[in-house]
């Protein structure tokens, strides 16, 4: 009786699960693909056309922290270098970070009319903190961030205001691409994640009234900001917060694509400062959650978008971890036979997705001139299993993190090998 | 003021579109024609009487009354299984078994002829055109008599017109594209033969203007639809049926049976072939559409939206043409929408033609606004005209053979003498006494207080399932009765059921309804026993 009575409530948790992972399974589908669900979309996906004349200013605020002169003068020098005509940028550092600081004052004095430093003295050391104090001395119309090792594209700025202008909008997100796709197992994955958020997911977000913005290539009217106070300076996705605050007070989000304007950047430089990241991804979302600011939507069904996006990561890293087991277990267990093939239907959006990864991978080679290999592909898809364990561990450690209150930043280093890749593009 | 009446037909005209309409009065008409003598033509057949064993088992947790043995995958009884419920709302209860199915069959019938009509429109097609499609799909003799039959290929159809209609889809929609793909796949899971489509339905997708998400679109289909087929491997080797193996089933082997070592319906060359034969069962039928579609056909190649029509018809003829293997009967169902959409096409190329020649014509037949713009009579009088010329061609060629094919079907009883033989079976065998019965009456005597398939035991079971030899060890002495109808001399024949066929030699008639015979097995005469000795040896295979 009492074995019965387990196999029949293990019988039913693998029939939730199953539902369950059907459901996020085909949820991810359905966002990562949505820039390709309709001709029509791809083309509203797109920047707005290119107007005549430039019509705002810029403050572009660069954070930096134990950052190399190498990377920090090769990203200042594309910013500094924009077609638009009216930019400044602001390099943002950290009292405690004499290094990096003397490197900002170095290079900003190469270009004083364009160039200014903000040291950060405040005693919590984060990104946030220091964009606050950035945006204190900031003069210009719009507030743009770029992270200390992204280049941007030359006429970025010249769409960005157009877009400004022709969709009469307060923030416009433009895309960030990670291009190193050859240098470890896990890089391939980690830029193909990037360019699903920025050439899909962030669309079907917007498309429901929610959107997490990205710490990158993000452009904002200084006064906006003012009105919010700026970031908050607790909150470790300082981006997505801000996302969440602006989509509550309806303020008009424009998200961005296009191929050539993206901002390019390398992956973190190991697995170690990967998991890193995702951690403090993660713990941001979390807090973000937590901070509840997404209770506020009017609708319910945009109550429930934002719980879904905000608990996505989370979903997606378990996702992967559970679906072998269910299966295993129903196929060990001996169930009636329906049981058992009910385990194996989320493997259906799971594998496809899988197979949209591929179509996607050679979407990227072409747009931005990378030749991908068949040797790619393959370990596209051979790497997914050890990616998602990846994951799902950064998912633990940050709700381990959570409980334990502990909220320090973890800074992700950068080596700088990004820059081999644009020579690369431009040969190619 | 406006009557009640007026105002529900105003608000049905507001708030459907005209082609939701006409959609719907094409159901009410073909939900109609497929109820009408539904019980009593064509007679029942013993594969209908297969499936609907298999779908009754599937609501008492089984995939078949005896051992599954991956005939064709399950899907298709399961959806005849889940809609079981839908002669119980019409009323239609108490009906024999297969009778019943025949009415959820009919649902998939009316789903075909709205797609076929549907799937026109999608080709552009004038509605007055969409509309014959729909009718010579549901009024064609060779249609009606087999889309009211429980074959699993109708229960496939719908699935398959769904996807060329997602297929056809002018938005180029990817979802729309994964759709087609997981609604072939499930036409395939009903039949496995409609996978012959499967390269026109590329066609459909690829050969049209390229687009963007063009790469994406054969992904998203191919890997979906491939996805969802391997359930049906999947559910073998859940079973560990999937290889072959001693001492059980397997896929391998149905499939090596299916395809290969199944005796074979000889060349469309030889004219005493089964395979001849059969083709001229369809000719029989109605020649006229499968000739004329087959010419219509090389005309859809003109117009390159419907080009699939010809690469359908091309893939499902090969095999008729080139092959050897065994051909099944209703392999002919799913080529009639292809058929019936050819002629349509054609007849829509025709008016064209002739609109180039009459320009009076050529503005009626414009789907833009400058037809508005001439004169509203001139334009209404030709439109009569071609319509009606159209009409009358039809009427003088099709009406007066479908007209007697279709009498038959829509006014006589065949079933008769086989409801005759059930009765009478019912009333006068003994429940505990064994019974060889055609599986076209097995679920009625099942179902009426037996519930036990080796009392009851369906003809070919009792040579082809290796459990009737755990059951019965004495082999054909433990029949007690045979029920021979038409089909069963001939099965004994072409399956080589040789137990079954022992069994009828030592038998005699007590019962005789036309066709229809109700033997009693005599064991205890000197001559038995000697004949009885061979198979007794056979009976421990």
């Amino acid at each position: 009786m009492f074995p019965t009575l387990i196999a029949a409530t293990i019988g039913l948790l693998i029939v939730g699960v199953s539902v369950a992972l059907f459901a996020i399974a085909l949820s991810t589908l359905y966002v990562s693909t949505h820039a390709w669900w309709d001709p029509l979309t791809q083309a509203s996906t797109s920047y707005t056309e290119l107007l005549p004349k430039p019509a705002l200013s810029f403050s572009l605020i660069m954070p930096c922290r134990h950052e190399s002169e190498r990377v920090m003068a090769s990203t200042l020098k594309h910013l500094c270098e924009q077609d638009h005509p009216n930019v400044e940028v602001i390099i943002s550092v950290g009292h405690d970070d004499p290094e990096t600081a003397a490197t900002a004052y170095r290079l900003a004095a190469r270009r004083p009319e364009k160039v200014r430093v903000s040291l950060d003295s405040g005693a919590v050391k984060n990104k946030p903190q220091q964009l606050n104090t950035a945006l204190a001395i900031c003069r210009n119309d719009i507030v743009g961030i770029f992270d200390a090792e992204s280049i941007a594209a030359p006429d970025l700025l010249l769409h960005v205001d157009s877009c400004f202008q022709i969709r009469n909008a307060d923030v416009v997100q433009g895309a960030v691409q990670l291009v190193n796709y050859r240098d470890t197992w896990y890089s391939l994955r980690n830029c193909l994640e990037y360019f699903t958020w920025f050439r899909s997911r962030l669309h079907a977000y917007a498309k429901q009234g929610f959107i997490p913005l990205g710490g990158n290539t993000v452009f904002i009217r200084r006064d906006v900001l003012g009105t919010i106070n700026g970031w908050d300076a607790r909150c470790l996705a300082e981006d997505c917060d801000l996302g969440v605050r602006l989509s509550v007070l309806h303020r008009r989000i424009v998200i961005a694509y296009s191929p050539h304007l993206v901002t390019k950047e390398e992956t973190p430089d190991s697995i170690r400062s990967l998991v890193k990241q995702r951690t403090r991804w993660s713990l941001g979302f979390m807090q973000v959650h937590a901070k509840g600011d997404w209770k506020t939507l009017p609708t319910m069904r945009q109550r429930c978008m934002a719980w879904w996006t905000l608990m996505q990561q989370h979903f997606m890293a378990f996702a992967g971890l559970c679906l072998p087991f269910s299966i295993g277990t129903a196929v060990l267990g001996k169930y009636p036979v329906p049981i058992t093939l009910l385990a194996f239907v989320p493997l259906v959006p799971a594998v496809a997705a899988l197979a949209f990864d591929v179509c996607m991978l050679h979407e990227f080679g072409r747009d931005h001139g990378y030749r991908i290999r068949m040797y790619d592909y393959l370990r596209l898809v051979a790497a997914t299993p050890f990616y998602q364990v990846l994951l799902a561990f950064a998912a633990l450690r940050a709700l381990i993190k959570f409980r334990r209150h502990d909220f320090r930043w973890e800074k992700t280093s950068h080596s700088g090998s990004h820059l081999e890749y644009l020579g690369a593009a431009a040969k190619a | 003021m406006p009557t009640r009446a007026a105002k529900v037909f105003w608000a049905i005209r507001h708030r459907f579109s005209a082609d939701q309409r006409t959609a719907a009065l094409i159901a009410l008409a073909a939900a109609a024609l497929s109820g009408w003598n539904l019980l009593n033509a064509p007679e029942y057949q013993d594969d209908e009487g297969t499936y609907t064993a298999q779908a009754l088992a599937i609501l008492e947790g089984r995939l078949a009354p005896y051992t599954y043995w991956y005939d064709h995958p399950p899907v298709g009884w399961s959806q005849l299984a889940a809609l079981s419920w839908l002669p119980v709302l019409f009323g239609q209860g108490n009906q024999s078994s297969v009778g019943q199915m025949r009415y959820v069959v009919a649902a998939f019938f009316v789903a075909s002829t709205v797609l076929v009509y549907l799937i026109a429109r999608r080709l552009e097609l004038r509605q007055v055109l969409a509309v014959l499609a729909a009718a010579l799909f549901c009024l064609s003799p060779l249609s009606l008599v087999l889309g009211r039959q429980v074959f699993i290929d109708n229960v496939g159809l719908p699935w398959l017109l769904l996807a060329f209609y997602l297929m056809l889809s002018p938005r180029l929609r990817l979802w729309e594209h994964i759709g087609a793909g997981a609604c072939f796949a499930i036409a395939v899971l009903s039949k496995e033969t409609l996978a012959i489509f499967g390269p026109a339905l590329l066609v459909a997708l690829l050969h049209r203007p390229g687009w963007k998400t063009r790469f994406f679109s054969l992904v998203g289909f191919l890997s979906v639809g491939g996805l969802i087929l391997a359930f049906f491997p999947l559910l073998a080797l859940l079973q560990n049926e999937l290889l072959s193996g001693p001492g059980h089933v397997s896929l391998q082997d149905a499939v090596t049976y299916q395809f290969a070592s199944r005796p074979g319906s000889g060349s469309i060359f030889d004219p005493q072939s089964d395979r001849t034969k059969l083709v001229m069962g369809w000719m029989y039928y109605d020649k006229y559409l499968v000739v004329g579609g087959i010419v219509a056909a090389l005309a859809c190649i003109l117009r390159r939206e419907a080009r699939w029509i010809p690469a359908g018809l091309l893939v499902f003829s090969a095999p008729v043409v080139i092959g050897q293997g065994y051909m099944p009967a209703m392999y002919v169902i799913a080529a009639i929408p292809f058929l019936v959409l050819a002629i349509a096409v054609a007849a829509d190329l025709a008016w064209n033609c002739l609109a180039l020649l009459v320009p009076v014509l050529a503005s009626a037949a414009t789907h833009s606004n400058t037809a508005a713009r001439t004169v509203p009579g001139r334009r209404r009088a030709a439109r009569g005209l071609t319509g009606g010329a159209m009409l009358a061609a039809l009427t003088v060629v099709l009406l007066p053979q479908w007209l007697s094919m279709n009498r038959t079907l829509l006014e006589t009883n065949s079933n008769a003498d086989w409801q005759h033989a059930l009765d009478w079976s019912k009333e006068n065998l003994p429940r505990q006494d064994t019974a060889l019965v055609p599986y076209s009456m097995w679920q009625d005597l099942y179902a009426d207080g037996r519930h036990d398939p080796w009392k009851v035991v369906a003809l070919e079971k009792m040579d082809l399932d290796s459990e009737f030899a755990v059951h019965h060890p004495d082999s054909w002495r433990a029949i007690d009765w045979i029920i021979e109808g038409p089909p069963t001399a001939r099965n004994i024949k072409n399956l080589q059921l040789r137990n079954a066929g022992e069994a009828l030699k030592h038998s005699r008639v007590v019962a005789s309804f036309g066709d229809w015979r109700i033997r009693e097995v005599v064991k205890n005469t000197q001559e038995t026993v000697n004949a009885a000795a061979p198979a007794t040896a056979e009976a421990g295979q």
